[in-house]
């Protein structure tokens, strides 16, 4: 084997010890039965399968898929026009960059605990909106789907922002100018030429914030106040208070293989007219 | 010198630089000792002590269920007892090495669950109320006034299957841990029902709330209820009439344990009057120990939440650890409120 290859070893390496062994694992505990304490028994069966298909856990699939689509659509509405300006900003460039990254500075749990107390009966905004007036009673910000959608928003903001700033930034700036010399006006030119060049970041945008979304656990566990189920918080009950660890298995299994045919079909659908 | 036994050579000289004393390991919940606890035992009995938490039963029987968890004592819940014990997974108590056993409580010395005390040494207990602001009238008596229109989007209930049904259960004048599908039955129904007028499903994070004013009525255990009063005063609980679950965190040494000498001097010390009560006045939990009980400050030692006077202590119950085809139908009613 030439040197060359050898250079992907420790790659391989983690893939096998992170990746693969990992999911060979929840395959073979999906196909087990469940302990009576928790952890997993033989024989092996197929029975936590059968079970997910009962309508109750399809609800709670297609809710799940719904809110993450719900929230793409608003990062992505969001997240376009802020890397638009920051691709085109003559100056600062890094520093509005840093401030998407700010975000990650503080951990993940804090900063949504924090949204708890902006949203709160009590909170920021509620006591904010009282105290000028706006409102007499306070709003039911927290604990609904909203709260979980701003939060997820939030949340994964970042990961469109910067891809679609990637692509925006290595744009030809001649392309627009030449749009315009030929009389699209700037809308014209937004719609028919930049939106349609920057869509390998906007897919990629699009892939990073809705796997996570799809499988989120703690958000909608914080800010909805556990009234609502999304996947990831089925698939946790599974490992804690239901101890059904081959469950929890087979839910994770078939949301990996639904993401999996999703974005394949999507990257297909997507990807043909680039190539 | 190989490559072999250049290694050991390091290996032996970081052995050589590390503590020598002996090592006793306890995973305990958190904020369950006092803080002079761990640090007095070390220097008493010239041992280390690695102690680490956790936050549910769930994550310590996922780790001492290998067999092979590195834990010397840990503190499961007493209907855990059981099931670990049938797995192996407990060293059965020498009462020999327990002088201090005798300063259990009357009412913990022989308990339901293990009646000779073979297995776990009973630690705090604690038991499932309602915690509500002052402000509301009239104060809420019975778990059916947290059904009251009045307080809607101003309550909270448990985020936990077995409280939450076990709350619904007790409403419907059924056992806390039944079993009987059709009472499940009911039980979700009442859930269902009472759902859109909760605010959110809180466990400990809804004290918080209690305080700022936020939330005016919530399912709670007595101990994390007792912190909110503690933070504002016009906060009172009350254990339901209908009846109400009591737990008890009980101390126990693993089979794996290959320190179970040293591992019942800890369970011993922890037995010590002054020890335990400062552990209970540190964490504001109920103690086990009724000598301790004696040595605490009136106004814990006489503290309604923590200590229930006899009337109220029997109507409560100590919930069964659940058969698995009951678990799972409560764990299906469970999603089913959820997703509803």
């Amino acid at each position: 084997m030439r040197l060359r290859s050898w250079f992907l070893f420790p790659a391989w390496i983690w893939l096998a010890a992170l990746f693969a062994a990992p999911f060979a694992i929840v395959m073979a505990y999906s196909f087990l039965t469940r302990g009576v304490y928790g952890g997993i028994e033989a024989p092996w069966t197929a029975e936590s399968y059968q079970r997910l298909a009962d309508p109750l856990y399809f609800a709670i699939v297609v809710r799940s898929f719904a809110i993450a689509l719900a929230a793409t659509a608003i990062c992505l509405v969001l997240a376009f026009p802020a890397a638009l300006f920051i691709a085109r900003a003559p100056r600062h460039k890094n520093l509005y960059l840093q401030l998407v990254m700010l975000p990650f500075w503080t951990s993940f749990l804090v900063r949504t605990y924090a949204w708890i107390f902006l949203l709160r009966d009590t909170g920021l905004i509620n006591t904010a909106l009282q105290a000028i007036g706006l409102i007499h009673h306070p709003l039911p910000l927290l604990y609904n789907d909203g709260a979980v959608l701003l939060g997820l928003v939030y949340a994964y903001l970042p990961f469109m922002v910067l891809p679609i700033f990637a692509t925006l930034e290595r744009l030809d700036p001649s392309l627009a100018e030449a749009a315009a010399d030929l009389g699209a006006r700037p809308l014209s030119t937004l719609f028919r030429v930049i939106i349609p060049l920057s869509k390998p970041g906007i897919v990629a945008g699009c892939v990073l914030v809705f796997i996570p979304c799809l499988g989120a656990y703690l958000t909608p566990d914080l800010l909805g106040g556990g009234r609502t189920v999304m996947i990831g918080n089925l698939v946790q009950n599974q490992f804690t208070t239901a101890r059904d660890w081959p469950f929890g298995s087979a839910i994770s299994i078939v949301l990996m293989l639904l993401v999996v045919a999703g974005l394949w079909a999507f990257l297909r659908r997507e990807s043909e007219p680039l190539v | 010198m190989n490559r072999r036994t250049f290694f050991l050579g390091i290996a032996g000289l970081a052995g050589c630089a590390r503590d020598t004393r002996p090592r006793l390991n306890v995973y305990n919940w958190s904020a369950y000792v006092g803080p002079e606890t761990i640090p007095d035992f070390e220097r008493e009995f010239g041992v280390r002590v690695r102690y680490a938490t956790y936050e549910s039963n769930e994550e310590l029987l996922a780790k001492v269920f290998t067999g092979n968890s590195g834990w010397d004592v840990v503190f499961p819940t007493y209907n855990r007892l059981e099931p670990m014990r049938s797995y192996g997974l407990l060293a059965p108590l020498r009462h020999d090495w327990l002088p201090n056993l005798p300063n259990l409580d009357a009412g913990f010395r022989a308990p339901a669950w293990d009646r000779s005390l073979a297995w776990g040494v009973p630690y705090m207990w604690y038991g499932t109320g309602i915690v509500y602001n002052r402000s509301v009238h009239p104060a809420p008596t019975r778990w059916a006034d947290m059904w009251n229109p009045a307080l809607k989007g101003r309550m909270t209930m448990l985020d936990d299957p077995e409280d939450m049904l076990g709350a619904c259960l007790k409403k419907l004048g059924c056992s806390f841990s039944s079993t009987d599908p059709q009472e499940l039955r009911r039980a979700e129904q009442e859930a269902i029902r009472q759902k859109p007028l909760l605010s959110a499903y809180l466990n400990a994070e809804v004290r918080d709330q209690l305080v700022a004013g936020d939330v005016l009525m919530a399912q709670l255990w007595s101990t994390t209820a007792q912190q909110a009063i503690d933070a504002a005063p016009n906060l009172a609980f009350v254990f339901p009439a209908e009846g109400f679950p009591f737990y008890c965190d009980c101390a126990v040494v693993l089979r794996e344990s290959h320190r179970a000498r040293l591992a019942h001097e800890f369970l011993n010390y922890l037995l010590r009057p002054h020890v335990s009560a400062r552990v209970a006045e540190a964490t504001k939990t109920a103690t086990c120990n009724g000598a301790a009980h004696a040595l605490l400050p009136p106004a814990i030692r006489d503290n309604p939440v923590l200590y229930p006077p006899p009337d109220v202590f029997a109507r409560g119950e100590w919930p069964r650890a659940l058969p698995p085809a009951a678990q799972r139908l409560r764990d299906r009613i469970w999603t089913e409120i959820k997703a509803s």
